[in-house]
């Protein structure tokens, strides 16, 4: 388990805004906390498979996909926001994700 | 009586230009869209030479299609996407005040050059660029649109397919919009060496311009071209409504098959001529009336005899009479968008009442005497123009077009 700093909190976040920037063509000062990915950036859902993988090769994450598909299909992500607290779940849980629903 | 059906936008991308104003100007002024393959290192293959897409198309696509999405696309599906969009908007429609589940997307699809000569593909989109509906998917994703949605693959004949069954989904009040073509590029080492293989392609490799040749005999087999095609079908009823500009009728098609041979077409063109003789009949016109034929033409020996054989076999004495041309020897044999593409000629022709040329023809082949309108353009009032596509496998499909007058 991996503990989340306020470094690791701010890179995620840095990652998450650059990354749609860069993908939506939105200026990052458009982008916030509340900012829907599919209705305000014409997002898609590959849009996060991509974002584990870059985490899982910064993080050196032991995380499989179908544990992250259990996680998700309760905890829906439609903003900007839930995205980062859903990635920083997965940096600190990894596998042991579903345990926080116990 | 069925509903009238018409033609109210078209968008291309080809050799000869990826807008409507300078592909049509290039056509008149017959040049060639024939050029040495730039798109892999070519030296190794017996056919060097093709019809590209302008490497600028790439920029000039940015501004109509999304990063991200054409991120997900092959350079062909851009094609498609590019040209289903210029048509929409010479259409003038605002799918916003449709009903979305009466419009349909319709697109000839041979492959979608998800080949080795596709950069940029990952494992995260290999699965998007190959999928053979991308080109409807995309197009429909862009506008929303929730009638019926798929591709056609009948090779070379496919967007001809496509259109037609456009038009049988309009006169059957499936849908009240189609958009329908297709698109297609071969240019790629495994398809070139295929083709070769076959003896399919010329290899006049040091004459690009002059290698694609349809009705002579010099022809050496057809040149590879690569683009899209798009037309915006309507019934006559709902473009009026909404005070569309209309740029042609499509009053009728044949679609048959040959049961014969995967390559060769059957012998003396009997499976063709029996197309035309369908679509006449279903446009509900007679022989006497059709002016002009954008040929197939491939500037293969087999296809150009028996489509003059055809020809003859329908039309009889007034087989010489009947202007008959072949786009190919511009912009090469461009396979799934073919159909779409000469549909587009055609309609253009009908229009600004001006044939475009079948270039290159310098060495007539005896056998082969009809008017094949050869090398300049030439003013003709034309109202009705048929449009042949036929492709491996048997496929076979003609296309009637008619100028447009107004409601009478």
């Amino acid at each position: 388990m991996a503990k989340i700093t306020e470094n690791t909190r701010n890179e995620v976040r840095e990652t998450v805004f650059s990354f749609f920037a860069e993908e939506c063509e939105t200026d990052k000062s458009q982008i916030n906390d509340n900012t829907s990915i599919i209705k305000d950036l014409d997002g898609d859902s590959l849009m996060f498979l991509e974002l584990i993988e870059i985490f899982k090769k910064k993080y050196n994450l032991d995380i499989e996909l179908k544990t992250i598909g259990k996680y998700a299909v309760k905890h829906p992500v439609e903003t900007i926001g839930q995205l980062i607290e859903m990635q920083l779940l997965i940096i600190e849980h990894e596998n042991r994700l579903l345990e926080l629903d116990k | 009586m069925p509903l009238k059906v018409i033609v109210s936008g078209m968008g291309i991308v080809s050799s000869l230009g990826y807008e409507l104003d300078t592909f049509w100007k290039n056509l008149v002024e017959g040049k060639s869209g024939v050029k040495q393959i730039t798109l892999f290192d070519a030296s190794s293959c017996a056919t060097r030479i093709a019809a590209e897409v302008p490497r600028d198309f790439e920029e000039f696509s940015r501004t109509l299609v999304k990063k991200r999405a054409s991120g997900q696309m092959t350079r062909v599906t851009r094609m498609c996407l590019v040209a289903a969009k210029q048509a929409v908007s010479l259409s003038g429609l605002d799918f916003e005040k449709e009903d979305k589940t009466r419009c349909s997307v319709i697109m000839g699809v041979v492959n979608t050059g998800n080949s080795s000569v596709e950069k940029d593909t990952s494992l995260q989109n290999t699965v998007f660029k190959s999928m053979t509906n991308s080109m409807p998917a995309w197009i429909s994703l862009e506008y929303q649109l929730q009638g019926p949605n798929f591709s056609i693959n009948t090779a070379c004949a496919s967007s001809a397919y496509a259109i037609s069954m456009g038009m049988q989904m309009i006169r059957n009040g499936i849908a009240d919009i189609v958009i329908a073509g297709g698109a297609d590029s071969i240019i790629n080492p495994e398809e070139i060496n295929g083709f070769n293989a076959l003896y399919a392609l010329s290899v006049a490799n040091d004459t690009p311009e002059a290698a694609s040749r349809p009705f002579t005999s010099k022809r050496d087999g057809f040149v590879i071209g690569e683009g899209a095609g798009v037309v915006i079908l309507e019934s006559e009823e709902h473009a009026i409504k909404r005070n569309a500009t209309i740029y042609g009728e499509l009053a009728g098609s044949a679609l048959t098959s040959e049961g014969y041979n995967i390559m060769a077409p059957m012998k003396d063109g009997e499976g063709m001529s029996a197309t035309m003789e369908k679509a006449i009949k279903d446009a509900g016109i007679e022989k006497d009336d059709v002016d002009y034929i954008n040929a197939h033409g491939t500037s293969t020996e087999l296809n150009d005899r028996y489509e003059t054989l055809a020809i003859k076999r329908v039309f009889g004495e007034k087989a010489y009479q009947i202007p008959v041309s072949s786009s190919k020897s511009m912009i090469g044999h461009t396979i799934g968008a073919a159909g779409a593409i000469e549909s587009i000629i055609t309609l253009l022709s009908l229009r600004n009442s001006i044939l475009t040329p079948t270039i290159n023809y310098t060495d007539p082949d005896p056998d082969l005497d009809l008017d094949y309108v050869p090398n300049t353009s030439r003013p003709k009032e034309i109202e009705v123009a048929l449009s042949n596509s036929f492709g491996f496998g048997g496929h076979n499909a003609t296309l009637v077009f008619r100028k447009y007058h107004g409601k009478v």
